[in-house]
């Protein structure tokens, strides 16, 4: 079809074509409410309507809003339809996949909106501009987690990068804000490049870029082309590397790190904990959409390809971990540590990616299938409770990073000597998070790695390199320990030295009840587990 | 005159790729990287449009290049602000000389 016909066919109006387009808009509710709110803070600033209303409510109500709109999409999914619907002719695609991240998104949004309120990050003149970009991140984001074509992908790691990059440089008079941003931005930049030609090359090969169409059209190009000789063949190669590259720099994955401590270390802790979680939930969303729909149903062609794409995200995996946590070792500053922290825990969630396309390759075997019919869903269900909990856990440690500095004005490791004596409330609740990312039992941490542990294990019967992505776990997970830990004993048993500046928080005060409440979410979710793992599990099985 | 085929199309996208890949790799100036970045996005839209000529692609490939180019100026604006940011605190876009975050 030209597109001509295309341009005469919308003036002609056909009903049908307008229903499904306004359908479509309904659908699309929680990111136009976002939209909205841009909107409204942006005028509210221009008629100075934000002194009488600071801007941070426009953001906070749009957030809600749009979280209670996914809430209800997620009831009303429940109730009359269970079948995925394709919005905006293919481009994306509602399902309770993209429902789970997007309420994940928006939810986390108003966690982060709160932070910034309690620690004052952005002053009332800068609100309208850091909120602005802060909500424009989520629904880029929001994009990712429901993409259905390849240029949706695009466009949705572009609309979460670009506003990152503006946040990350936003104290604007600090030398290390702007070396941190003009590092992000030359590496987010490079990346986002030689994914676009990956991409250029995948769907010119496969002759489509929606996503449902990839297998087949795989398939069909393949059938009788095998080994690395053929031309195509190497061109699908190089195409999906180029691919992999854009995600590895989007989730901060070993050798496409090194913007990632210099980031977190020169921006802000608020925005720290916004990339650490927001963006990195939003990548996985898209790379399992991806991979698990170029893994297609695992026959002929595809299950070669699911296992080679397994195993090396496996390896990525692994040396990712094992870097994190080496470098995070010998780390004096907070923030940079928790920035190694955060590579180390993307090579673990990883690790479920790795075991899923592995487990998808012997889908079609229908002797190994018999009495593992559960493993996919599975080992996606480890992924979306591991994001969950990582959500409370390191937004915790980074918004305690961020109260205590607004007092001290230091973020070394080294001032957070004794602070158990002066604000017990900090130090126990920094306390649990550190043992949460650990995975001490109790915690919500040990649930997300156990999980995924067990879902890495159940790859083992498929391939023997498995063993070694589960041994290089366990094994990371006792590293890690160290440091971690090295924080709590710093903070519980260490005195504090006389000449330290002094911190105080109250425990009834709002950003001690903050605190309280993200990491009691953390106890929580590893002592009652069953409900967010069944929704995690419901939303798993919309992708199979 | 006679038509060119989709080789030589790929074959400009590939040149550009590598150029603008050379010049990210090799220029210390700042604006000079984001220039090789342009130059990396126009080599894949050059692509898109060629695949969109001659293969089943369709008008996808063309929507897409439209979609870059708007995405590449957002992007492009967002560094130029960065890179005066860094400027104004530096005095130089040299980005040798941000080697204050290291570790």
């Amino acid at each position: 079809m030209d597109f001509e016909a295309l341009f005469k066919q919308f003036l002609s109006g056909d009903v049908a074509q307008q229903a499904s387009i306004l359908r479509s808009l309904t659908i699309f509710l929680p990111e136009l409410v976002l939209s909205c709110s841009i909107v409204l803070m942006l005028v509210a600033r221009l008629i100075s309507l934000d002194r009488i209303i600071p801007t941070h409510w426009f953001a906070l109500l749009g957030g809600m809003g749009s979280f209670v709109i996914v809430l209800f999409q997620f009831w009303q999914f429940g109730e009359s339809q269970t079948v995925p619907v394709e919005v905006f002719t293919g481009l994306a695609i509602h399902d309770e996949f993209s429902i789970f991240f997007r309420g994940f998104l928006t939810f986390f949004l108003v966690f982060v909106i709160a932070l910034t309120v309690l620690t004052g990050i952005p002053d009332d003149e800068d609100a309208p501009d850091f909120y602005s970009l802060l909500t424009g991140a989520v629904i880029g984001m929001m994009l990712m987690s429901s993409a259905n074509h390849l240029l949706m992908l695009f466009i949705g790691i572009e609309m979460a990068s670009v506003p990152s990059y503006a946040m990350t440089g936003f104290l604007k008079g600090k030398r290390r804000s702007s070396e941190a941003a003009l590092k992000f931005v030359v590496y987010g930049a490079g990346a986002a490049g030689v994914m676009l030609f990956g991409i250029s090359l995948l769907t010119g090969i496969l002759g489509t870029a929606q996503f449902s169409e990839l297998a087949p059209r795989f398939q069909a190009v393949f059938v009788n082309h095998a080994g690395m000789q053929d031309p195509a063949t190497r061109c699908v190669a190089l195409a999906l590397l180029m691919i992999a590259v854009g995600f590895a720099f989007k989730l901060s994955l070993v050798p496409f790190h090194f913007w990632c401590p210099d980031a977190f270390h020169g921006a802000p802790a608020e925005v720290g904990g916004f990339l650490s979680v927001g963006s990195k939930a939003a990548a996985f969303a898209l790379l399992v959409r991806l991979t698990t729909s170029l893994a297609g149903d695992g026959t002929g062609a595809l299950s070669q390809l699911s296992l080679s794409c397994g195993l090396g995200l496996g390896l990525i995996a692994i040396a990712t971990t094992t870097f994190g946590n080496l470098a995070a070792y010998s780390q004096q500053n907070i923030k940079r540590m928790l920035a190694y922290s955060t590579i180390a825990h993307a090579g673990y969630m990883l690790m479920a990616v790795s075991a899923l396309l592995v487990l998808q390759s012997v889908q079609s075997d229908l002797v190994f299938q018999g009495n593992h019919q559960e493993n996919g869903p599975r080992a996606m269900e480890g992924l979306l409770y591991y994001l969950c909990v990582y959500l409370f856990m390191n937004l915790g440690a980074f918004a305690i990073v961020a109260l205590i500095r607004n007092q001290t004005y230091s973020e070394e490791i080294d001032d957070y000597k004794g602070l158990a004596q002066q604000a017990p409330v900090l130090a126990i609740c920094m306390a649990i998070c550190m043992f949460s990312l650990v995975g001490i039992p109790p915690l919500g941490g040990f649930y997300g790695k156990a999980f995924i542990f067990a879902s890495v294990y159940e790859a083992t019967n498929v391939h023997w390199f498995m063993w070694i992505v589960l041994g290089a776990g366990g094994l990371n997970t006792v590293i890690s320990l160290f440091y971690y830990l090295r924080v709590a004993k710093t903070m519980c048993i260490d005195t504090r030295p006389a000449d330290a500046v002094p911190v105080t928080m109250v425990a009834s005060s709002s950003p001690a009840l903050y605190v309280m409440l993200v990491s009691g979410m953390v106890v929580f979710l590893g002592i009652i587990i069953d409900p967010l793992s069944k929704v995690a599990l419901h939303a798993a099985h919309a992708l199979f | 005159m006679g038509e060119v085929g989709l080789s030589a199309y790929l074959m400009v996208g590939a040149v550009l790729f590598v150029c603008g890949v050379v010049c990210m790799a090799t220029k210390r100036n700042g604006i000079g990287v984001l220039m090789g970045v342009e130059l990396v996005l126009n080599g894949a839209n050059v692509n898109f449009v060629a695949f969109s000529r001659y293969t089943s692609l369709g008008l996808d490939g063309q929507t897409t290049a439209l979609f870059v180019i708007v995405l590449a100026a957002a992007e492009a604006a967002v560094a130029l602000a960065i890179a005066l940011n860094f400027y104004n605190n530096h005095l130089t876009i040299d980005v040798d000389r941000g080697n204050e975050l290291q570790g």
